[in-house]
């Protein structure tokens, strides 16, 4: 009966204290959306101040008359495999390579798409409008075929770029970069990107190159190479292109920061080098090669 | 006119009481001290060896080191409501750490929380777990702590406790109330279900975080034979550790493989350990034997559920992965879920097995607080690194959602697919982040070193 009482005393005498002690400091306010922000500049003078752009939240899309287009369009970038099975032969989303749904700088965001094209393209030559820039990676990292430009599928992926860009005014865009720098003089070393690739990339994208899915059968992680890997036309093909892609954007799920919590921690030199050892693996060809770079200024490390 | 009468008699008492307490304060560690008349041949290398086996098991250095610090030389913070005290440094430094104990003093630390200065130690040290521990194991740890530790010259810090909080007299009371002498008693028969009631309750101190706490900060249990409440589930530095009883938000869920595999590898198919359980993954279960690991395994998996506690999980049909698919987005959880989560943790809530833990069905996503999710959602973390998986996968901080929408979508995962737990709102994540500011980042709230060369990563700084 002493010990209970003891016990009791104690533990009124420690509620008191805790309660003293705790007491006096009350919740702050909560804490608002932060989002990322990065300046506005023009076109032709790249140093005017004339204001920031604010990465929208997806949650903000309710608000557009044309709300349920957007979401179309973000799910199809998101699930392109799943929902556009004809148009998609390799086991690829748009969003595989387009980190967090377009919405990363280095990561090839959408974020100034809208306003980028029409534009003339050193591959092709010709100007090339957003219908026709997205039915590239169709027909490329895709390995399909394109959709009809008027398809509400087209018009859907176009309405959530046109969204993200947060009718950013034609004569502006985000000073962001789309991809970002390797050195380009360095010389690949095949072997030593192997071993970086068993280390560090087959727990994803598997020791075969085949890419990994979900428990329903969608892709997760795609295929490097083989059949169901994008063809040689695509950009990720060509190994300094995908060396400035790997460095700033894989592996994912492995830094506390960035929504795939991804990138840097490779050096130009691994990059080039891991780069070099899958691009190079054997995958679809393109029948459209015969028409890249018209005017014979072919980059040092295209495919044909 | 009474009270002027009885003031002088009234402070001459408590003086006098307080002076009494101080005293019997004094005398009441002596009390609990031992001597083994063990002599401990701290050059043999086989003791040595055993030593450091059961210093892993007893995971000394998860709270004696910090993060980038040097092995055992203590200086973590542990925070209270009152302030932070720090962990010692038992490096066999004789200035600052524990080279002048003898067997018998590090004994009576480890055991009966009593140092060589006769002071009582804070209960943060888990001696009433182990005080079970044989001598003859405790020695075996005297000898690898004093031979094959690095002496690290390393001042101890003091407590942050404010004056009265910070006297170690009063402690001695708590000893003598909360901590009282224990032996081991084996509640089963078999080797198996006795080495894992052992592990699980002695150098294991598993309760120290899972068993729930009362008022005077004391385990509530320490053994299953006291009563239901050890290993019952409690919040420890803004984590759910989670019920480890037969209950669905306990372990019912998981098989005895299960466990066996996330001890030894910190992962299943559908879960990963994260915050401080990664900790204890990282520093000590990974170490472990086939045998041990089997034996806490089916002891954890004997223990009966909570009082009144359901075994299984309330039916539910999953109605979430269908609307994620069709791009049904009938909640704001739902839109901020297919924005941050669904790319990692997939329309299905089942991740990647091994890469990216299930939410669905995952017992730390819907255990009875939120706690552990707000956490890891507010300031990211890793899954411990072993050397049965290639790559120790982290989930990215999402700091910068309003406090408003990380309440939506912990919500959200907590009660899709077939989830069923209780709601937070607003106010619980505006605490945890205000608790996160002052927490100190241990090995896994960071990102893993991944540099193939370490020289060649200075282009990588972004």
């Amino acid at each position: 009966m002493n010990k209970s009482f003891i016990k009791h005393a104690t533990a009124a005498l420690a509620l008191t204290l805790i309660t003293l002690g705790t007491s006096g400091c009350s919740d702050p306010d909560p804490v608002e959306h932060n989002p990322a922000q990065y300046d506005l500049i023009l076109t032709e003078d790249a140093n005017a101040d004339i204001g920031h752009y604010k990465l929208p939240q997806d949650t903000s899309i309710l608000k557009e008359p044309n709300a349920e287009q957007i979401f179309y369009g973000k799910r199809l970038l998101n699930e392109t495999k799943r929902l556009l099975p004809d148009h998609v032969g390799a086991e690829m989303n748009c969003n595989s390579c387009h980190i967090s749904q377009g919405k990363v700088p280095l990561g090839d965001p959408y974020i100034n798409s809208y306003n980028t094209y029409p534009r003339v393209m050193p591959r092709s030559g010709t100007e090339v409008d957003l219908e026709a820039r997205i039915n590239g990676c169709f027909q490329r990292s895709m390995n399909g075929t394109p959709l009809d430009r008027e398809s509400p599928e087209m018009l859907a992926m176009i309405a959530y770029m046109k969204w993200l860009g947060q009718n950013t005014p034609k004569t502006q865009k985000v000073a962001i970069n789309n991809a970002g720098k390797v050195d380009t003089s360095l010389v690949a070393d095949t072997a030593r990107g192997e071993k970086i690739y068993y280390a560090q990339c087959a727990a994803c994208h598997g020791d075969n190159g085949e890419g990994l899915k979900d428990s329903r059968g969608d892709i997760v992680f795609p295929p490097l190479w083989g059949d169901k890997s994008f063809n040689i036309g695509a950009g990720m093909a060509r190994t300094y292109k995908a060396a400035a892609f790997i460095k700033y954007n894989m592996p994912m799920g492995i830094q506390t920061k960035g929504l795939w919590g991804h990138g840097n921690v490779l050096s130009d030199q691994d990059a080039v080098d891991v780069a070099e050892f899958f691009a190079h693996k054997p995958r679809p060809d393109f029948l459209g090669k015969v028409h890249d770079w018209p005017s014979g200024k072919k980059p040092k490390d295209a495919r044909y | 006119m009474r009270i002027k009468k009885w003031l002088p008699t009234i402070i001459i008492a408590g003086v006098a009481g307080l002076v009494l307490a101080f005293a019997l304060g004094q005398l009441l560690p002596t009390l609990r001290t031992t001597e083994s008349g063990i002599v401990v041949d701290i050059n043999d290398p086989k003791l040595i060896n055993r030593g450091k086996y059961i210093a892993r098991t007893a995971d000394c250095v998860a709270c004696h080191t910090t993060l980038n610090g040097e092995a055992y030389a203590g200086g973590l913070p542990m925070l209270t409501p009152l302030g932070a005290i720090y962990s010692t440094n038992i490096t066999p430094d004789k200035r600052t750490g524990i080279g002048d104990y003898t067997f018998d003093d590090f004994n009576n630390a480890i055991k009966h929380g009593v140092r060589k200065d006769n002071n009582a130690l804070y209960p943060a040290m888990p001696y009433p777990s182990y005080q079970i521990m044989p001598d003859k194991d405790v020695a075996a740890m005297y000898a690898y702590f004093m031979t094959e530790v690095k002496a690290v010259y390393q001042p101890n810090k003091d407590s942050e406790l404010p004056p009265i909080f910070n006297w170690r007299w009063p402690l001695a009371y708590w000893q003598a109330i909360f901590a009282p002498k224990r032996e081991f008693i084996a509640e089963a028969s078999t080797v198996a279900l006795t080495r894992g009631q052992y592990l699980v309750e002695g150098p294991g101190h598993c309760g120290s975080c899972h068993t729930e706490r009362g008022i005077g900060f004391q385990e509530l249990a320490l053994s299953n034979a006291e009563s239901n409440a050890f290993l019952g589930g409690a919040v420890i530095d803004g984590w759910r550790a989670k019920s480890l009883r037969g209950e669905y938000e306990g372990l019912s869920t998981w098989s005895t493989e299960e466990l066996i595999d996330f001890f030894k590898t910190g992962r299943t198919d559908t879960t990963s350990a994260f915050g401080a359980m990664a900790e204890v993954v990282e520093h000590s279960t990974q170490y472990m034997t086939e045998e041990d690991l089997y034996a806490m395994s089916v002891y954890l998996k004997a223990l009966s559920p909570t009082d009144g506690k359901p075994v299984y999980t309330p039916k539910k049909t999953d109605t979430t992965t269908q609307k994620l698919l069709d791009g049904v987005y009938d909640s704001r959880g739902a839109i901020l879920y297919a924005e941050y989560c669904q790319i990692c943790h997939r329309a299905d809530g089942q991740g990647v097995p091994r890469i990216f833990p299930a939410l669905a069905g995952n017992s730390a996503v819907f255990s009875k607080e939120a706690d552990s999710v707000l956490q890891i959602t507010l300031s990211g973390g890793r899954m411990p690194k072993t050397p049965h998986d290639r790559m120790a996968f982290t989930m990215p901080e999402f700091s910068h959602l309003s406090d408003a929408d990380i309440a939506e979508v912990v919500n959200y995962i907590r009660n899709s697919w077939t989830n069923q737990a209780s709601k937070i709102d607003v106010n619980d994540v505006v605490r945890m982040r205000h608790f996160l500011r002052k927490k100190p980042k241990t090995g896994t709230d960071i990102a893993p070193n991944l540099s193939i060369n370490a020289a060649s990563k200075g282009a990588s700084h972004e």
